[in-house]
């Protein structure tokens, strides 16, 4: 067992004890390192303002992965093990890293105060791209550059000349972190720490990392922790004083909750496994999960936000669950008589009600990959494409035989206060001719078995009209010969 | 990289996280954090406010409310606004106490002991309710030109409609904050992210019942400000005077995300009912509107708001006749401000839809109507009586229309929106015509520090804020220019009231203009000097200890010119001197180092009484097409390509113009699109973070953007430039034309009942 927080700061040790362990990763940088290059705009992990890149021990491996997240939703109890760089880290020498000079020569930067976050996001999709995924490419092309920087909000520029920037950047003259900064002392280290347990104590707060479920179970049970997969709504909730737990328990030493594998056609998701891990792992596996999830968040939120809390914080547009609804999909809990199983689809009881005991934590998601001869199709309807909370979701697994439809599941979110299947739209269209009238038709059986409501993002009269019309957007997505490509 | 484009002068410490912002300043000994308690309600009675509980938790330094403050009524225009509100509350987040504490954690629970007691009294939340309770601020106004009745009755066609917009966050990333630091004598040094450094220590002062010269406030840059900061950032830097000024220690009151969006006011909301005569062609023959803006629930700067709505509801077109009437509604919504535009786009927006519904009414394309509208030549006059010329609106309508291929893609269009069953597309080019100069004459006026150095390096000081839009990296260019001397030698001050008085807000699009003018006079200044002092040095040595050159400022020194970093004889150029050597030589004559410029912009000015008038200096033009697709079963939009051409005259620094492009057109794509304030019920606002208020991202953005800029040197204007800041903004709305044009290509002469901004919920509602 051990006292304190390990991790490297821009190439420098770190142990980390006490209250500072449970400060978040933006203010401990800004008010205990005076790195202040780190800026805090929203403290919800939407604007992109506070990332910094992380670098995580894989098994195996003697470098780092790097990747951004967002330093005003984390905490430094769940930096431990990792290599923080900042933009005051990012520098060669003296002299500008090639992302900084594009910034410069470009008019990157106007009023300066998204720049940091921009630069990190930016050297991300670099080290990425020039180094620990390397395509053979010389310079990045704009939809890489884009799809890098969705996690990032700027109101000067209008964007462009920071794409102009990001394409100016020559891969080859870039200098990987892990050159720069990964020492065998460094790596032996961080990976030595992985298997000793922390428990930090401060005032009232008592943060405890155990290496195995079954004690994580024990700690939740007798000290009524809070469980922390990776905290990205967690901090958020934190931030704008709405939480704040006090004992808290975190997955991160859980050897099997790192898990993602797939066996006997059934993929099973540990606590722990990032949405971007699984994004990846999908494109091989349900390639229209891995879509959804490529619109799902930011990189900085999938870099570090999990299936699990996504399942966990039981929210009604929560994106996944509709996959996960019409998938049949099983929860795994682990619980001091071990684990149990709940298909997904009872596995909530009201607004954010599980079916859950207070000792148990989520421990696994089960996905049963659909049989090849189903089509899947999921939707998400937002205000904005990217890096938005949706106004309305639905997954649909479908299969046809002979221009019928055989069976039928449909799953919505934001209609309600759980996720929702539709048993009458699905009794209805089960057996029916594969047509438009017939998805028309669907559609008033749909709008009677919801009840939305009004909020700040859209009004129950638009939540009822896109009931109906998705069904229309799945026959057109899955019409034998498309009356047109969309194409555009 | 273009090579006449010096990069922005803090670009450097910008990717380096080296650029201090107010927060990043290290805390000083003693210094205490700040906050304020808000209202909880739109409108009510303060019954009671209680402080002893926050007093007597441990850690508290003070709690202050209305009676602490000297004078507690402030406004820019009109004084009609407490600091703190003392007996009534009129809108959701007005302040009503401060409380300050010795940390974070402390402040956030201080603020929750705060009790007050409000009895909730109705509420004005729109312009309807306002107009049916003929709650109104200031005085209605008129701007008539010719005889729009007669016109409107003898026109062939006659359209009469309602145009109404919504508000805008300014969404600067960084949130209001101010550090204030006591000094000796009850003097107080304002560190503020302000665009108006002048109003925050005239408010400071006045509010804490000191002496003017015992403020001095400090800007050295914002992260961002929009207009966001002109009036609104001087409360809370008086708010953290207060307490650092009755406590002796230094005060930083930072707002957060939520609290800053929450609290401070917006760009207005308009509603406007219009009526227009037009003939067969669609041409105007009058319009007569009113403009009806929501101001909130204090004046700001609503009356030069509305006045600049007014005076751009013309747009680019010419109105033979016209009666335009504007009037400011009193709601319990936060005090609507200043936001990059200042009223222009809400005229802009309004004359634009007239322009559409037009077109969908006669069944023409809307570019053949806007075409036949525009100002011609160089005679026709505006509303207000003022001759547009240096027009260059035909030549930009016409390159723009071809260079984007409007009328291929039109046809392409058409084809695409008669076959497909999931989706629509629209296209429209708008323009704009953007009056540069403050409508309020005396705010015309700028002056500039320039003090060389003795190893012939200079720093420079203005009233200009810098916001990122680059303002100092065109001083440093004006400046390196002068004199012929690397850039690298010019280093640009912060904005301080102890070196820059009685200076103007950094607003208007008018940074540049102003203090570069002021500049220009500072360093011809110096010019005319070291050229005197060296022609007198050329013309005879100094000869002994007695001897001292002389100069009078009226030498013809024509013939002495600066070239790269010599002063050099035209006629002789053997004949000449290092920068800095000169600069020694003037030294030791005695000859003054520093150079003080004051510009007045030569305009007559406006009378608003009239509605007549000459109140801009210039204008500055553009066009812009917008292609968009709609998703006809869910409402969503994107914006697949986007041309905009401009006329900003010679620019100085064409990299940093092109960058104010982009950045203003996409901030109007945003105004008329994805950007959705939403209120409840009681007027709170509920879209108050980037979680539900939506700002475009690096998605959002066209998929195709092509940016041209029409060479044109402006006359009247420093070195030949036009303003850039507001006027690409206006642009934007050419988003929500394609929008309309998509939405009525469904059905021959439909008009979309479409607001702005053009949600996806909105776009589905109007899919016929």
């Amino acid at each position: 067992m051990r006292d304190y927080i390990l991790f490297y700061l821009n190439g420098k040790r770190y142990e980390v004890r006490g209250e500072q362990a449970f400060m978040s990763l933006a203010d401990f940088l800004r008010y205990e390192r005076g790195l202040t290059g780190t800026k805090i705009v929203c403290a919800e992990g939407d604007c992109g303002a506070c990332s910094v890149l992380r670098g995580e021990v894989l098994p195996e491996q003697d470098e780092l992965r790097y990747s951004t997240i967002n330093a005003c939703i984390t905490f430094v109890h769940l930096m431990d093990g990792t290599h923080v760089v900042t933009v005051e880290g990012l520098q060669d020498e003296q002299a500008l890293s090639p992302i900084q000079q594009a910034m410069v020569e470009n008019y990157g930067a106007q009023c300066g105060f998204c720049t940091p976050g921009f630069v990190c996001a930016m050297t991300d999709l670099v080290n990425h791209n020039a180094y620990q995924n390397p395509k053979g490419q010389t310079h990045l092309d704009e939809k890489q550059i884009r799809n890098g920087l969705t996690g990032n909000l700027c109101r000067c520029t209008g964007y462009t000349p920071i794409i102009e920037a990001g394409k100016a950047v020559n891969l080859a003259q870039f200098t990987p972190l892990q050159k720069r900064y990964n020492s065998p002392e460094m790596m032996a280290e961080l990976r030595r720490h992985r298997s000793v347990p922390i428990r930090i104590q401060a005032g009232n707060k008592d943060f405890y990392a155990p290496l195995s479920y079954a004690e994580a179970v024990t700690f939740k049970q007798a000290q009524n922790a809070q469980i922390f997969a990776s905290a990205t709504d967690l901090g958020v909730q934190i931030n704008k004083e709405r939480s704040n737990p006090t004992v808290i328990c975190s997955l991160n030493l859980v050897p099997e909750a790192h898990a993602l594998s797939e066996s006997g056609g059934v993929i099973s998701v540990g606590a722990r496994v990032t949405l971007n891990e699984l994004e990846h792992f999908m494109r091989g596996h349900i390639p229209e999960f891995a879509r959804l999830l490529k619109i799902f968040a930011s990189p900085q939120i999938k870099n570090k936000g999990t299936l699990v809390g996504n399942v966990a914080n039981a929210s009604p547009i929560a994106d996944t669950l509709p996959f996960l609804f019409v998938a049949d999909a099983e929860v795994e809990l682990t619980g001091p008589n071990g684990k149990r199983r709940v298909n997904i689809n009872r596995f909530y009881t009201g607004y954010k009600q599980l079916d859950m005991r207070p000792e148990e934590l989520i421990s696994r998601i089960l996905i049963p990959i659909p049989d090849p001869a189903d089509s899947l199709r999921l939707f998400k309807v937002s205000n904005r494409k990217d890096l938005d909370i949706s106004t309305f979701t639905a997954g649909f697994r479908l299969r046809l035989e002979n221009d019928l439809i055989s069976q039928i599941a449909i799953a919505y979110g934001g209609v309600a206060a759980t996720v929702l299947r539709l048993p009458k739209t699905e009794a209805f269209l089960q057996g029916k001719p594969f047509n438009l009238e017939t998805f028309q038709a669907a559609g008033a059986i749909a709008r009677s078995e919801i009840s939305p409501i009004s909020d700040v993002r859209a009004s129950a009269a638009y939540r009822l009209k896109l009931a109906e019309n998705i069904l229309l957007k799945l026959y057109h997505a899955l019409a034998p010969s498309p009356a047109e490509a969309v194409g555009v | 990289m273009k090579t006449k484009s010096l990069p922005h002068d803090s670009a450097r410490g910008h990717v380096t996280g080296e650029s201090v912002f107010l927060d990043d300043r290290p805390l000083q000994r003693g210094e205490l954090h700040v906050g304020l308690v808000f209202s909880p309600v739109a409108h009510g009675k303060i019954l009671s406010v209680d402080t002893s509980a926050a007093l007597a938790l441990s850690g508290v330094a003070g709690v202050f409310t209305a009676a602490d403050l000297h004078h507690n009524l402030w406004g820019t225009i009109i004084q009609d606004q407490p600091l703190l509100a003392d007996k009534t509350v009129n809108f959701w987040g007005e302040a009503i106490a401060i409380v300050a504490a010795e940390n974070r954690a402390t402040l956030a629970a201080a603020k929750k002991l705060v009790k007050v007691e409000i009895e909730a009294l109705p509420a004005i939340l729109s312009i309807d309710e306002a107009r049916a309770q003929e709650a109104f601020i200031a005085v209605e106004r008129t701007i008539l030109k010719g005889d729009p009745d007669t016109a409107l009755a003898q026109s062939p066609h006659r359209l009469d409609g309602v145009f109404e917009n919504k508000g805008q966050d300014h969404f600067y990333l960084e949130s209001h904050i101010s550090i204030v630091y006591p000094l000796e004598n009850d003097q107080l040094e304002v560190h503020a992210s302000s665009q108006h450094p002048t109003e925050v220590q005239h408010l400071v002062s006045e509010a804490l019942g000191l002496r003017q010269s015992q403020v001095t406030c400090i800007v050295k840059r914002m992260g961002g400000g929009f207009g966001g900061k002109e009036s609104q950032a001087a409360t809370f830097s008086a708010y953290a005077a207060l307490v650092a000024h009755k406590l002796k220690r230094p005060a930083r009151l930072a707002l957060s995300k939520d609290e800053d969006m929450q609290t401070t006011g917006k760009r207005h909301p308009f509603k406007d009912w219009y009526s227009v005569g037009f003939d067969t062609e669609g041409r105007i023959q009058a319009l007569d509107v009113k403009l009806f803006a929501d101001g909130g629930a204090y004046a700001d700067l609503s009356t030069s708001i509305l006045e600049r709505a007014m005076l751009h509801s013309d747009n680019a077109y010419h109105l033979p006749n016209a009666r335009i009437v504007g009037r400011i509604c009193r709601t319990h919504n936060t005090p609507h401000t200043a936001f990059r535009g200042f009223g222009g786009p809400q005229g802009v927006a309004m004359i634009e839809n007239v322009l559409e519904e037009i077109a969908i009414y006669l069944g023409k394309d809307a570019l053949d109507v806007r075409r036949i509208n525009c100002y011609q030549g160089e005679e026709q006059t505006t509303p207000y009586g003022q001759v547009v010329v240096n027009n260059t609106l035909p030549a930009l309508f016409d390159r723009l229309s071809e260079t984007a291929n409007y009328a291929q893609r039109r046809t392409e269009i058409q084809a695409f929106n008669a076959s497909s069953q999931t989706h629509l597309r629209g296209l429209a080019l708008t323009a704009v015509k953007f009056g540069i100069s403050f409508t309020s004459r005396f705010l015309n006026q700028g002056n500039a520090l320039v003090n060389i150095h003795r190893d012939g390096t200079i720093q420079v000081s203005t009233g200009a804020t810098e916001m990122g839009q680059g303002v100092n990296t065109k001083l440093q260019q004006l400046v390196a220019e002068a004199f012929a001397i690397p850039y690298q030698n010019v280093t640009l001050l912060p904005t301080a009231t102890d070196k820059n008085h009685n200076t103007s807000p950094t607003a208007a699009s008018s940074g540049s203009d102003i203090n570069g003018a002021a500049v220009v006079l500072a360093c011809a200044q110096l010019q005319q000097r070291l050229k005197a002092c060296l022609l007198a040095h050329w013309a005879q040595p100094v000869r002994g200890a007695l001897e001292e050159l002389s100069i009078t400022g009226q030498e013809d020194t024509s013939q002495i010119l600066f070239q790269d970093g010599y002063l050099v004889h035209k006629d002789n150029p053997e004949q000449r001197m290092a920068f800095a050597e000169a600069v020694n030589l003037a030294f030791f004559n005695r000859i003054s180092l520093s150079g003080y410029g004051h510009f007045k912009t030569p305009i007559p000015g406006y009378d608003r009484d009239a509605g007549k008038g000459h109140p801009f200096l210039y204008y500055t033009n553009g066009v812009a097409a917008c292609e968009v697709l709609i998703d006809r079963l869910t409402g969503e939009l994107k914006i697949l390509r986007s041309d905009v051409l401009m006329d900003l005259g010679r620019p100085i620094n064409e990299g940093i113009d092109r960058g104010q492009v982009t950045g203003a057109f996409v901030q109007g794509l945003g105004w008329v699109t994805t950007e959705n304030l939403v209120y409840s019920d009681t007027g709170a606002l509920l879209s108050h973070s980037p979680t539900t208020y939506k700002i475009p991202n690096i998605q959002d953005t066209p998929r195709e953007f092509h940016l041209e800029l029409l060479e044109n040197e402006e006359p009247s204007n420093v070195r030949g430039s036009k303003a850039v800041g507001e006027p690409p903004l206006l642009l934007g709305f050419a988003a929500w034309a394609a929008v309309k044009n998509a939405l009525s290509s469904t059905h021959a002469h439909y008009n979309p009942p479409l607001r702005l901004p053009a949600t996806a919920e909105v776009i589905l509602s109007c899919l016929k």
